[in-house]
């Protein structure tokens, strides 16, 4: 069995880090060979997406079990999925929970599976309850701006951007879609809206696919973890892609509602 | 303590997130000493497509909600550096629909299976895939229709295998023939 502990420091006498990913460390002890490696945790400097990170090393290196004093929900809910047992709330040296886990003394297989069900209603709760606020404050500031834009953008103007030829509107659209970021629900109330003031569904659709699949707000991120040739390549060919997606969906659905 | 309600970091993460409704709820109140019609207007908009998300908005909660209890992304994605041919596109296509969260908290998960060896084509399927979301159907279908949204699912699925066969050709390199170096 694979023992991960959140640590400290790089060994087993140093203090179980309490928040699991921030830990400087993550010490992996075998029970089987009796010995322990130790891992630099790469989510401890990470400012955002740390927690998956370190959930991350945990699943590649094969552990059976994770011990650590806080874990977020949504840490919870991955090492749940991978089958991955979690003890919270400990404190001590990194070798005394160790050991109090190898003598049975925190708790472990005392759950009933209706128990572990009901741990995972209430994870998944919870999560989506923080998924769902984490949307509400973005989308609250796109309804507020369509609003601004209602009062002050005349029809006028928007027609001299969105002219009504579908190729110049459609690559409009794909522009507008590559540049804004977030999460997809705002391109569907702002895409919705335009749909209101008369813009064509090929320029709405072609916003709505690169909204998505082009991130120039995210490019920096993905360069560093996916290397430049392939963000830049990506990127391109799917802002060049929004078009005939666009062009093809819009077809297809005058088609059938014809 | 690091869990109190009251930690500096979740009131830091909280006033970051707020930080541009409030900005615009500022710019609303100023309109509506300085041009209190425009105002009126800009507010009964607002009003107005917020009474059209409520609805829509429970649907999604309740989707969410199952997709959370049922569906294991991490679990289909760790199958990305292991899947091949067929296979390997479908749990690319299945992992992009129903991952969730920022894209950027996926991207050391994707790092790491570059690195094990999956290809270039199946992390692109993923991505593009993302455009597909299941639990805000009930938004784009009361926008849009549901013909619409079926048509786009299937055009962006198919669209994302071609993106995908095009960023491997031209991302691709050949392996190093050591049998051609000289010592």
């Amino acid at each position: 069995m694979r023992i991960a502990v959140s640590a400290e420091g790089p060994d087993v006498t140093a203090q179980l880090s309490h928040r699991f990913g921030m830990a400087p460390y993550l010490i992996i002890a075998d029970t089987d060979k009796e010995d322990f490696e130790v891992v630099p945790n790469p989510g401890a400097e990470a400012k955002k997406g740390a927690g998956v990170q370190t959930v991350v090393v945990a699943i590649n290196n094969n552990v059976n079990v994770v011990l650590t004093g806080y874990a977020s929900p949504v840490i919870k809910k991955h090492f749940q999925d991978a089958g991955i047992e979690l003890v919270t709330g400990l404190g001590g040296t990194v070798g005394q929970v160790i050991e109090r886990y190898k003598k049975g003394e925190l708790g472990r297989n005392e759950r009933k599976a209706s128990q572990v069900n009901e741990a995972a209603i209430t994870a998944s709760f919870f999560v989506t309850v923080k998924q769902f606020f984490s949307l509400l404050p973005m989308m609250i500031a796109v309804v507020l701006l369509i609003g601004l834009f209602t009062a002050f953008v005349s029809g006028e103007a928007l027609a001299s951007i969105f002219s009504g030829n579908d190729w110049l509107d459609t690559l409009w659209g794909a522009c507008f879609g590559s540049i804004l970021a977030g999460n997809p629900i705002s391109s569907y109330i702002i895409g919705g809206e335009l749909m209101e003031q008369g813009i064509s569904m090929f320029a709405i659709t072609a916003l709505i696919v690169s909204w998505v699949t082009v991130g120039l707000v995210q490019l920096p991120a993905e360069i560093t973890a996916l290397g430049r040739k392939y963000a830049l390549l990506r990127n391109f060919i799917c802002f060049v892609f929004a078009i005939p997606v666009a062009m093809l969906t819009v077809f297809l659905l005058n088609l059938f509602t014809r | 303590m690091a869990n109190s309600i009251f930690n500096l970091d979740r009131i830091k993460s909280f006033a970051k997130s707020v930080r541009l409704p409030a900005g615009i709820l500022v710019i609303y109140l100023i309109l509506l000493a300085v041009l209190p019609e425009k105002s009126i207007v800009a507010f009964e908009a607002c009003g107005r497509i917020l009474k059209s998300l409520i609805v829509p908005f429970c649907l999604v909660f309740v989707v969410m909600f199952l997709m959370n209890l049922f569906v294991k992304p991490t679990q289909i994605v760790r199958f990305l550096g292991k899947g091949a041919g067929i296979k390997g596109v479908i749990l690319s296509v299945a992992a992009g629909i129903i991952s969730t969260g920022p894209i950027y908290a996926w991207y050391p998960l994707l790092k790491d299976l570059k690195e094990k060896g999956a290809t270039n084509y199946l992390v692109t399927v993923f991505l593009y895939n993302r455009a597909v979301k299941p639990f805000l159907l009930p938004i784009i279908i009361g926008y849009f229709g549901w013909i619409y949204v079926v048509i786009l699912t299937i055009v962006t699925v198919i669209a994302s295998v071609v993106v995908g066969y095009i960023v491997e050709f031209l991302t691709f390199e050949k392996p190093l023939n050591i049998r051609n170096i000289e010592p």
